[in-house]
């Protein structure tokens, strides 16, 4: 190949690679594409970075940077002979699935104990990449169970626990079913918030003269499911990383969120004190 | 404080926050690890709250410390991620209810208790960062140390 040539393909970053390149574009993907597992399902940036890094100078692409955002990664990497391959990844913010960053994470544990070679790994992270999220029904019951649980916490009654369970797994059926139907963040949680206070006053209606069900223990309960404890979470420790403006993103989406929830709320019990007069709240 | 009420207490941090592991999809062998963790930052808030010269949001900041600090430990124990620890262990702390009565007291109109209730769900949230970033910013090294030595010398 000659010269001119070789710097056409650099400039129009087409495929043209001498062995040696086509080396840091596999690792760089690999890396690349771990880092994406990572970011899409929860890991912080520090982590995401860390990662890569290690990753590439563990296979020997010793020149890399790396600039992570909440929702993208660019990598850049340079081979002996200076030439660049540099690679931008778009990641929409999306759910959580920690299970999946336990084993990425073990995954790059490995190859830096020189236990896998980089086709292995590749196949490992692929069927990593493809680990089912926990059956639904699992997953509406724990939301129930951290629904009744967290609302006895802020002291509500042991009967107004007990609703609050169904309150909770009716809660995150939604959200299933939502997500599901991909629907967007406002809708999921604005109506979430609506269902939550509708049933707590449906509830309210049974309470007897010696258990009386109470709105609030209910709602609060009730909206532990929808809290985003990840997104404030990992926007925290990104700004205690020094990642402010990752860190401002998520803190954006977690306010929000929290935003959303209380309009959902707000809503239904406005309407509600004002059919009734205003007497009962 | 009475004993069924401890009992309780104890009980619920623990189960609500492995209902909360669970719909993060944390694995399970980590689920005894993740009660831990919100049980030791919920009882340490009651604790700290308990006293009657602490407000809440100091209490959530001593909550914080200790969930993460417990979290790191485990972390370092486990080999896994912090993450997992962390984001179920802090649940509890979370203001849920004065997000609640925030919302509850714009909805019926008395702002200024809306404006009391939302600044101090601000100050909590604020402490739980507090407490978060002090931890998160020992050095990882002193863990790995303090750990690898306790566990030599207990061979």
């Amino acid at each position: 190949m000659d010269i001119g040539k070789e710097k056409d393909a650099k400039q129009n970053e087409t495929e043209s690679f001498t062995p040696s390149e086509s080396n840091v574009k596999q690792v760089v993907d690999f890396a690349l594409e771990a880092g994406r597992i990572l970011l899409k399902n929860g890991g912080e940036i520090f982590r995401v970075e860390e990662t890569i890094t290690r990753i590439c100078q563990h296979f020997g692409v010793e020149h890399v940077d790396i600039f992570t955002l909440s929702h993208g990664i660019f990598v850049s990497a340079e081979n002996e002979e200076g030439d660049v391959y540099t690679r931008v990844k778009h990641i929409p913010l999306s759910g959580a699935h920690l299970g999946i960053v336990a084993e990425v994470n073990e995954l790059s544990r490995q190859i830096s104990e020189n236990k896998v070679t980089i086709s292995e790994a590749k196949e490992q992270l692929k069927k990593i990449d493809q680990t089912p999220p926990s059956r639904a029904r699992t997953q509406v019951l724990g939301a129930g169970m951290g629904a009744a649980c967290f609302g006895f916490l802020m002291g509500a009654t042991l009967t107004e626990s007990i609703v609050t369970f169904f309150i909770g797994c009716f809660v995150y059926l939604w959200v299933i079913l939502a997500k599901h139907c991909h629907l967007s963040k406002i809708i999921i949680n604005i109506i979430g918030g609506i269902l939550i206070t509708l049933c707590a006053i449906f509830a309210n209606h049974f309470s007897t003269a010696d258990a009386v069900l109470r709105l609030d223990g209910m709602i609060i309960g009730g909206i532990m499911p929808l809290v985003p404890g990840m997104a404030f979470t990992n926007a925290i420790r990104d700004v205690a990383d020094s990642d402010f403006l990752s860190g401002t993103v998520r803190m954006m989406d977690a306010l929000m969120v929290f935003v959303y929830i209380a309009v959902g709320v707000g809503i239904v019990l406005i309407t509600y004190s004002n059919m009734t007069g205003g007497f009962i709240l | 404080m009475t004993t069924q009420q401890i009992l309780s207490n104890v009980f619920c941090s623990f189960v609500g926050t492995v209902g909360f592991a669970i719909m993060y999809n944390v694995p399970k062998k980590y689920y005894i690890g993740c009660g831990l963790t919100g049980m030791a930052g919920w009882l340490m808030y009651l604790i700290v709250d308990a006293q009657n010269y602490m407000t809440s949001s100091v209490a959530s900041f001593f909550g914080a410390f200790v969930v993460v600090l417990m979290s790191r430990i485990l972390s370092v124990r486990m080999k896994c991620p912090i993450t997992i620890f962390l984001i179920s262990g802090i649940f509890p702390l979370v203001p849920g209810l004065g997000i609640y009565n925030t919302v509850y007291y714009i909805v019926t109109n008395q702002l200024t208790q809306a404006a009391l209730k939302g600044i101090e769900s601000l100050k909590i949230a604020f402490a739980i960062v507090m407490g978060i970033v002090i931890v998160v910013s020992i050095p990882r090294d002193v863990f790995h140390k303090i750990y690898y030595w306790y566990v030599e010398g207990k061979d």
